[in-house]
């Protein structure tokens, strides 16, 4: 969900984008992992990405799986203290977990962190604005949109570079 | 016209409402039932006039859109792998019958192993039942084939089957360009003819000695053949509409490549970037892309592959024991000594445009001369 989110927002930008979800037989609370490639000129890739510019980790427990490019950009959801080696990358952190049971999103065993995950990621990346987060949460989600844009707006608020 | 992010699953619904379909009648299968999942939902809040056949297995899902054709109806339905495999005896039947049903069908690999990822060995094992067989590469193409599909099916009396990579195409979302009624001038226009009337019972499909059998298979065979030069037709009418062309062989790159790269589905997307980090390198190449695999586009691949060095075929599919199909049918179809075979990407395995680069490079360099696996370091 995220991951789609992503991708139609910078569309609103005027970006072209992809949108592309690594398949398993996932099920709720198993990891999965999904791609976006964005351009200015229409994107043919057409494989997984192994090592991204920017990630988004919506649980720390996958960290030791994940590549990174040097220097890039990393989001965490940091829902406990991590020690992490200081490296070229980027790295920020939010604790979207708590946001998301504040805005009544999920339950502590599953919450619901990637609406407020985005919101962190407009701020840090810097590449789009709040108001087009806004515009494809309404549009997709209609009226559940509301919270969803109050955590995204919190989380916004509160990522901290580590 | 307006541009939204949908996968291939998503553009193929979204055309299949736009349609005017009388019937789909489907059993769903990874990676194609969101197809018929968002089909259903349509019928279901009434966006769509239609009729859904929920069936216990493939077989009966293209028994009962060969009934609904054959009655008049323009038929839809979907499927993938095993489902497709299940399939098999209706295809030659619903070709055989003349019915203008049209499918999508999710390439995805056969097991076993089970797998549900990219590969297109499932339709290609089709290859032989009669039905045309367009290749869409991206989900632009997927939307506007099934259009096509519909026109071409119905104005040839042949079936028709739009194929697309499993989740590289099927769910890789990306902006699409769909319709508004701009498309009902072209998509409306049905030309079924009931085979089946209550009124005058005949059957179908009934013995033929050997002297009625054989003329009827050739009649057949010019059918599909006389889709080649309908499908010019029809792209030209569409191409008024949408502004996009399409051909049985679409090109991209040096127009006198010293070698071609040529690709079927998803790895013709990432072959433009192949073509590009060559031309980087100096060498002339060039992109050959088969959106139409059935009939065998023999004279568009002859003219696009004239005069180049080297052709460099990438098959995401296997026939065991011989190699990758495409290749096969393109060096046997035009005589063609200069061709190399490139199995890849197996089972979804990532195919990238380096790899492609560096096969093609070492093809033209004479380093590569047998057909290959790509597999493990290039």
């Amino acid at each position: 969900m995220a991951g789609e989110l992503l991708a139609n927002i910078y569309f609103k930008e005027g970006y072209e984008v992809q949108f592309m979800p690594s398949y398993g037989a996932e099920r709720r609370g198993s990891p999965s992992n999904a791609y976006v490639r964005v351009d200015k000129k229409r994107v043919l890739n057409r494989y997984s990405i192994k090592a991204p510019d920017e990630i988004i980790v919506l649980n720390v427990t996958l960290l030791p799986t994940l590549l990174l490019k040097e220097n890039g950009l990393a989001l965490l959801n940091m829902s406990k203290e991590l020690k992490i080696k200081k490296s070229g990358a980027k790295i920020y952190g939010v604790d979207a977990n708590s946001i998301a049971l504040e805005c009544q999103l999920g339950t502590p065993a599953i919450p619901l962190v990637n609406t407020a995950m985005l919101g962190a990621y407009c701020r840090v990346s810097g590449d789009f604005s709040f108001d087009s987060l806004k515009k494809v949460y309404e549009e997709k989600m209609g009226k559940r949109a509301f919270k969803n844009i109050e955590a995204a707006e919190k989380a916004y608020e509160r990522v901290i570079e580590i | 016209m307006k541009r939204l992010v949908l996968g291939g699953n998503d553009a193929v619904a979204y055309a299949i409402k736009q349609s005017y379909v009388d019937v789909v009648s489907a059993y769903p299968i990874t990676p194609q039932t969101s197809i018929i999942e968002k089909i259903a939902s349509f019928i279901g809040k009434g966006e769509m006039d239609a009729q859904f056949i929920k069936v216990e297995s493939e077989h009966s899902a293209m028994a009962a859109a060969m009934g609904a054709s054959a009655a008049g109806g323009r038929v839809f339905t979907a499927t993938s792998s095993q489902g497709l495999l299940l399939m098999h005896e209706v295809l030659h039947w619903a070709a055989g019958a003349s019915l203008p049903i049209v499918m999508a069908n999710a390439n995805r690999a056969i097991a076993p192993p089970w797998s549900i990822w990219a590969e297109q060995t499932d339709s290609l094992s089709q290859r032989d039942t009669g039905w045309i067989q367009l290749y869409a590469s991206n989900s632009q193409e997927a939307y506007d084939l099934v259009f096509l599909a519909f026109r071409l099916a119905e104005r040839v009396k042949n079936p028709a089957m739009v194929c697309m990579d499993g989740f590289l195409v099927t769910h890789t979302k990306e902006p699409v360009a769909v319709f508004g009624e701009e498309i009902n001038s072209f998509i409306s226009k049905k030309e079924t003819n009931a085979l089946l009337d209550v009124e005058n019972p005949i059957a179908v499909g009934a013995l033929a000695f050997p002297n009625v059998y054989m003329p009827l298979k050739l009649e057949q065979n010019n059918r599909i053949l006389s889709a080649k030069n309908v499908f010019y037709e029809l792209s030209n009418e569409f191409e008024q509409i949408s502004q996009r062309k399409y051909n049985q062989v679409y090109t991209y790159g040096e127009d006198k490549a010293d070698v071609a790269l040529v690709a079927m589905g998803s790895n013709a997307e990432t072959a433009h970037l192949a073509v590009e980090l060559l031309a980087k390198d100096g060498i002339k190449a060039k992109l050959v892309k088969v959106v139409m695999f059935r009939p065998f586009p023999k004279e568009e691949l002859s003219k696009a592959l004239e005069g180049v060095e080297k052709v460099v075929v990438f098959d995401r599919n296997i026939s065991m024991g011989k190699g990758g199909i495409v290749k096969d049918e393109i060096a046997g179809a035009l005589g063609l000594g200069n061709v190399i075979g490139v199995v890849c990407g197996l089972g979804g395995v990532d195919v990238s445009e380096t790899d492609m680069a560096k096969v093609s490079r070492g093809v033209l360099d004479g380093k590569v001369k047998d057909d290959m696996i790509l597999w493990g370091e290039v």
